[in-house]
């Protein structure tokens, strides 16, 4: 009987389903309740309201392509080219994600004054390259050697780029429409460059004041247009993906890099210049921070940066651990959950239904986390469920619910480059649907699997709504981070948010310079 | 069929655990939830808890990124409450939550001597050491543009195009053009605004916001808090203050206290009222006007440093009438957000 129950799929995604209602879709009831209502599209007449969702839809617009722009190059050229450093700048591409969207337009406009709707623009979508980027190089990877040595032997490296993009444009457009919903939801960085020059307002600012009047869930009235809207761009998103599924098999030896020649030089500044507009020059921009002050400041940098760092890790510590432990939680859950909602989605037929499911899934990303975290209150803090509620296991549980999403689309592009046979030779030899899906299928891909756990744990560890809302979650990093961005402690800002980064970013460190040594010892 | 490498191998849970469990602390003994700055709130709530020996489990509030915060958590809770205390950095959301039925009353015999105009006459909040609404200006940039006297002149030619204050959606700003709504009336102060808007004058996020600009040479000056001027000192920036509304036929300057409330059903109301006791102290007036965010003591025996500028000796407070502000607050906030979310 268990042997039985161990070798089918449906215990285990019935299992599946049940955590991920608990974890993502029933804190949603109270924020998605008003879409199935005329209500909260009819406010949507007033012409102020019309002229918000439309700048911010341009907007998000504008920051999606930029991203698609930059992280297409660098995806290319990190992956396909042979270029000397190419590893660390594979290595660097995904850091931007590790600091807040705040602390780097704060940086761009210390570096440069810039102010308006475009510097909202040009900092959110340099933001989202490293989804562009991550998602593309996927794609990349899927694509088999001998489609690309075909077209390298047939028209030279320039039809080996038009293969390459055809292969990664379902990809980048899937990276660039998280990056629009990302922008469309943001409001502190727009409101951020609104404040000279250009008054400028989005959507996502309306949606916050809805939150703060009297009745709490009119703001879910206002976000529901905007959820709406976040859901046709990612079912056409999603659309596009499946298309190109048909067209490119994925299966087979993957592609190795090819030289860039004489060009070499050129790439490689071309891919380091992408990098120092997505990181180096913020990130060394932070790093100045730490030690600036006005003209009559005490000590000079060095001493002021070092005194921000003892300070950061002496109040910070503590907070960091916990909001650690909630990433590492967090992101464990979705080890587990998001490989089987992959499997389940792969080997479902392409079509509507299939695509609606994966609307449904990633419904918790597409609604305001405010949103999430009150209906986690009003569905969790009842006399029944009131020791869950207060336990530190709810924060990584909704948290692993609303950014599973992104780990389920990542394992998607991978499993793909799995053959179909492999998976149904182990169900034929009676082999248990875990250890299909664990060793079979994501064995080869152990790398995208701990990735897309790793994402999920470093979005935890920054989303700050939930970390405000939920009582376990609040004593973190996140909030002890914008508390004092709030109140313009600006060295201690910048020491805090680049620990952060730097404990997030070490263990990637010691596996590239772990990889590294195996590979010089195997050779 | 061979399984490819070892994802399934036993992790080391010898190793994850400990970190796992670090820091899963004891049942607390009372809840706080705070808006009040955390490097400053946290040592007084530590000093507390050395001296009661109650384990204190303290959730603080964020505005950088404009979350909606503890004032809509504690509504969310109202049917079984998570906190036994709010401790609010301003009051418009404090009188909210009374309406709300979210308080319970509470006279704590350590504000007695808190002027009555800072309490609550059923006792369900009380103030404490308030913020001034300042103008914060800088003299070393070129153009030499002082700050106006008077807040109502902040629109005019010559003022407007140099200074900058946050837009009155959130935090102590919206509690400011509340209150003037409130005493001079929603047309003159909606007209007001609307002026402002096309007259040149910044409008940012936040009133930190405004001062980073100012420190950092965009506009000359601000309207602010005292708290984000102490900050810009305290950071090296040549700034100065300006309490504005000193002339005599002017309202005076705005002071908007902390206030701190005991929650109705907590589950540790005595706790509660420990804490309030220890928060409504003297000495607690005294901690917080010495630290770095130098907050005005309510009361003229409270010891402060010298530097620290007091109600009635060294500038005159505008006299405000809360409760009623704070319902002309609720009946704004939608005038103000479409006047400035377009």
């Amino acid at each position: 009987m268990i042997s039985s129950l161990i070798r089918s799929s449906k215990p285990f995604l019935a299992t599946a389903a049940i955590i991920t209602l608990i974890a993502a879709w029933l804190p949603l009831i109270p924020v998605l309740a008003p879409l199935f209502s005329f209500q909260a599209f009819q406010d949507l007449a007033d012409p102020r309201l019309q002229s918000l969702l439309g700048r911010t839809l341009w907007l998000s617009f504008c920051a999606a392509s930029l991203s698609a722009l930059l992280g297409i190059p660098a995806a290319i050229l990190s992956h396909r080219i042979r270029l000397p450093f190419a590893s660390l700048a594979v290595l660097l591409l995904p850091l931007p994600l590790l600091l807040p969207p705040l602390l780097l337009a704060q940086a761009w406009h210390g570096l440069t004054g810039m102010d308006g709707p475009w510097a909202a623009v040009f900092s959110l979508g340099l933001c989202g390259v490293p989804f562009v980027a991550l998602f593309a190089s996927q794609a990349l990877e899927r694509q088999s050697a001998s489609a690309q040595e075909s077209a390298l032997l047939i028209g030279g490296p320039f039809l080996a780029l038009r293969t390459w993009l055809r292969c990664v444009l379902p990809a980048a457009f899937f990276g660039a429409t998280i990056t629009f919903l990302f922008t469309a939801t943001d409001f502190a960085v727009p409101d951020y460059f609104a404040a000279v020059g250009d008054k400028f307002s989005v959507y996502a600012a309306e949606v916050f004041n809805g939150w703060r009047s009297e009745d709490l869930l009119s703001g879910a009235n206002t976000a529901a247009p905007l959820v709406l809207l976040a859901a046709v761009a990612f079912y056409i998103a999603l659309v596009i993906r499946d298309r190109s599924r048909h067209e490119e098999s994925g299966l087979g030896k993957g592609s190795p890099p090819i030289d860039s020649g004489r060009h070499s030089v050129f790439l490689s500044l071309l891919l380091w210049a992408i990098l120092a507009l997505v990181l180096l020059l913020p990130i060394g921009r932070i790093l100045w921070e730490t030690g600036a002050a006005g003209p009559e400041a005490n000590g000079d940098w060095f001493s002021r940066s070092a005194d921000a760092f003892q300070n950061a890790i002496e109040r910070g510590r503590f907070d960091l651990l916990r909001s650690l432990r909630t990433g590492i939680l967090a992101g464990a859950f979705t080890l587990l959950l998001a490989p089987f909602w992959a499997h389940f989605l792969l080997h479902r037929k392409p079509g509507r239904r299939t695509r609606l499911l994966q609307v449904a899934l990633a419904l918790p990303l597409l609604s305001p986390s405010v949103g999430t975290g009150l209906g986690a209150i009003l569905i969790w803090n009842r006399p029944l469920t009131a020791d869950f509620y207060d336990s530190w296991l709810l924060p990584p549980l909704i948290l692993a619910g609303r950014f599973l999403p992104l780990a389920v689309f990542l394992l998607v592009e991978r499993m793909e480059r799995i053959p179909r046979s492999q998976d149904d030779a182990a169900q034929l030899a009676g082999t248990p649907y875990p250890q299909r899906i664990f060793c079979y299928l994501l064995g080869p891909q152990r790398a995208t699997w701990l990735l897309s756990g790793a994402l999920v744990a470093v979005f935890a560890i920054r989303e700050l709504d939930l970390a405000v809302l939920l009582p376990a979650a609040n004593p973190s990093a996140a909030v002890r981070y914008y508390n004092a961005l709030h109140f313009a402690r600006d060295g201690f800002v910048a020491a805090f948010g680049l620990l952060i980064a730097l404990i997030l970013f070490l263990p990637v460190v010691l596996h590239y310079l772990h990889q590294n040594l195996k590979g010089i010892k195997d050779s | 069929m061979p399984c490819y490498s070892s994802p399934m191998r036993k992790p080391n849970w010898t190793a994850t655990l400990p970190l796992l469990l670090a820091s899963c602390g004891a049942e607390a003994d009372l809840v706080v939830y705070c808006s009040l700055d955390q490097v400053h709130s946290e040592k007084i709530i530590q000093l507390f808890e050395e001296r009661s020996g109650l384990n204190v489990s303290a959730q603080w509030d964020v505005e950088a990124n404009k979350t909606i915060g503890m004032v809509n958590r504690l509504l969310a809770e109202k049917s079984r409450p998570h906190a036994d205390v709010y401790w609010n950095n301003e009051i418009a959301q404090t009188l909210r939550l009374k309406r709300a039925g979210v308080t319970a009353p509470y006279f704590s015999p350590s504000a007695q001597a808190i002027p009555a105009s800072f309490k609550d006459s059923e006792g369900h909040w009380t103030g404490f050491a308030a913020r001034a609404r300042v103008f914060l200006y800088r003299e070393d940039l070129p153009g030499q543009h002082a700050p106006p006297p008077r807040v109502e002149s902040m629109l005019l030619p010559e003022f407007a195009p140099h200074g900058g204050l946050a837009r009155p959606l959130t935090g102590t700003t919206l509690t400011h053009f509340s209150v003037l709504s409130q005493q001079q009336g929603k047309d003159a102060v909606l007209q007001w605004l609307r002026e402002a808007k096309n007259s040149g004058l910044s409008f940012g996020p936040g009133n930190a916001a405004a001062m980073r600009r100012v420190c950092e040479g965009d506009f000359p000056w601000c309207l602010t808090d005292t708290d984000d001027a102490a900050a810009a000192r305290r950071n090296g920036y040549p700034v100065h203050l300006l309490y504005p509304d000193q002339q005599e036929d002017a309202p005076g300057t705005l002071l908007i206290p902390n206030t701190a409330c005991l929650i109705l059903n907590a589950p540790h109301p005595e706790n509660g009222k420990r804490f309030l006791d220890f928060l409504l102290s003297e000495e607690v007036e005294a901690i917080l006007a010495s630290a770095d965010s130098e907050q005005i003591p309510l009361r003229p025996t409270v010891p402060t440093p010298e530097h620290i500028q007091l109600p009635g000796k060294d500038f005159r407070a505008m006299a405000v009438d809360w409760e009623a502000a704070a319902l002309e607050l609720e009946a704004r906030q939608d005038d103000f957000k479409e006047l400035f979310l377009e």
